[in-house]
């Protein structure tokens, strides 16, 4: 039995882990996949300052600093059931069951699908999958794709295929579908898009995303948005042209594409077929929240943050008994912030455990480091975050006001 | 179109269920079967939840739709019954 055990072995559950264990606590790590780091593990980006964002680097370090503080960490260990009962949990893996006295969810986000006719031929996969092969496992997904999604995760991702020699042929939007009202908007991505202006040297984004905090200038940018796209690295992104479907016969062979209007429809007659063996869809990411589910713990959906996700208060608390929450679970975020929410739920985790007054100072330092941190992320994956920070923070505030006076009243 | 992938339906035949029956997610999948596959759901739980609600309804629940059971991840028969003893 240790005293806490961390599902995830990302940025936020790695950072927790190595203070907790710092701290005295006997920590376990359990992470599904072969390699600690998490989302980590693929990203590889300039930051406005010109410094390069090395994850592999960072997952290594991280790795390195968490077994010499003690730290246990399992690796391609899945958990498949959590049981709370009698001051423990009860983990239970696909080899082993693992108890604790702490719980701490850090398991991170998952690909949200897009569904798209052709979309199960082989040779189709999310963005995500395509930047592991590349930057982690080192496999080429294939030699000339289409990405199906504009947006800051997909283009990130583009980006660090094309730096590994991979032809992107291009980037279009998806058709507009029930299930990606926002992703097929041409303002709504270009809006979204603006947020990532410092990573793109094309001029035409640096100097026009001042200009689309007006929504009138957006309209404008996108009725003129040239019709053969832009570049913004080494490869042409479409705003006006939509991926209607993924043609092959039995593997990706192109992707049948369409001109679109200001609102994303598709204009008959100008359809026409982009040659590729690989496509990327990019889909954006959703919390992974299933473990928490399963403890009976409330949920808030919330747009802003990605989805469903577990009731919490901005310590990392959530309304189970020992049971904390940290990283993208929380919301979708950098992975900067994700490594300050790590801290903030190991301080609150060791001052439930100790009871030591100097850990609660941490814990409010370390709640204000995150906003910090937040305001100066390189990558917003949603510009109305603060939005969607604030809903939950009422949430939990109902639920504590409810809370405390049914107790009262027990 | 395929929704989901391990029971092959198709997103058609969930359109056409939840216009037949208007029905909420969970009646959609015991239906259908989709969701119900090896995965677990982890490729069309999303796409099941969104054709099955509306805006509103989303608001005001604290529950996600479609219920997670143990285990959440594929597992032998063989370790599902002798967990402990592995």
């Amino acid at each position: 039995m240790s005293d806490l055990i961390i599902v995830g072995a990302g940025p936020a559950g790695l950072r927790a882990s190595i203070i907790c264990a710092r701290n005295g606590l006997s920590v376990t790590v359990v992470d599904e996949y072969m390699k600690a780091g998490g989302r980590l593990l693929g990203q590889l980006y300039q930051e406005k300052d010109g410094e390069w964002w090395n994850g592999l680097q960072e997952s290594e370090r991280l790795y390195e600093e968490a077994l010499s503080s003690g730290v246990e960490i399992k690796l391609g260990l899945s958990v498949i059931h959590i049981e709370n009962s009698e001051n423990a949990w009860t983990v239970h893996t696909n080899a082993e069951l693992l108890t604790s006295s702490y719980l701490l969810l850090a398991t991170g986000a998952a690909e949200a699908p897009q569904p798209i006719d052709g979309w199960t031929l082989p040779g189709v996969m999310s963005v995500g999958a395509a930047q592991v092969m590349t930057t982690v496992q080192r496999v080429k997904p294939g030699n000339a794709g289409v990405i199906i999604g504009i947006s800051v995760l997909g283009s990130a991702i583009a980006m660090e295929l094309d730096m590994a020699g991979i032809h992107i042929k291009s980037m279009v939007l998806p058709k507009k579908t029930e299930f990606n009202e926002e992703f097929a908007n041409p303002l709504h991505v270009m809006e979204s898009l603006s947020h990532i202006s410092h990573l793109a040297p094309s001029k035409l984004i640096q100097w026009s995303s001042p200009l689309l905090k007006w929504k009138y200038m957006r309209n404008l940018s996108t009725r003129f948005f040239p019709k053969r796209g832009f570049k913004i690295w080494d490869f042409p992104v479409h705003l006006r042209k939509a991926a209607l479907e993924i043609v092959g016969e039995s593997k990706v062979e192109g992707v049948k594409v369409a001109a679109i209007d200001i609102n994303g429809n598709p204009i008959e007659g100008t359809e026409e077929i982009i040659e590729a063996d690989f496509v990327c869809i990019a889909g954006g990411l959703y919390p992974l929240a299933e473990l928490a589910a399963l403890t009976g713990c409330p949920f808030l959906d919330a747009a802003e943050l990605g989805g469903y996700v577990p009731l919490h208060s901005e310590k990392m608390e959530t309304p189970v008994d020992r049971l904390f929450v940290a990283g993208n679970i929380t919301g979708i975020e950098s992975a900067k912030v994700a490594l300050a929410q790590g801290e903030v739920a190991a301080y609150s985790i060791l001052q439930h455990a100790t009871n030591h007054e100097n850990f609660k100072e941490k814990v409010n330092r370390s709640v204000e480091n995150v906003q910090q941190i937040r305001d100066q992320a390189p990558l917003s994956f949603n510009p109305h975050i603060n939005e969607g920070r604030k809903k939950m923070q009422n949430s939990w505030n109902e639920w504590l006001n409810e809370h405390t006076k049914s107790s009262h009243l027990a | 179109m395929i929704l989901c992938r391990c029971e092959e339906v198709t997103y058609e035949t969930v359109r056409a269920t939840k216009e037949k029956y208007q029905c909420d997610a969970r009646e959609l999948k015991l239906r259908t079967r989709a969701g119900m596959g090896y995965c677990g759901g982890r490729v069309c739980r999303p796409l099941l939840d969104k054709i099955s609600q509306n805006k509103n309804e989303r608001l005001e629940s604290q529950v996600i739709p479609l219920k997670y059971q143990p285990p959440v991840r594929p597992i032998t028969f063989q370790r599902m019954q002798g967990d402990h003893h592995g």
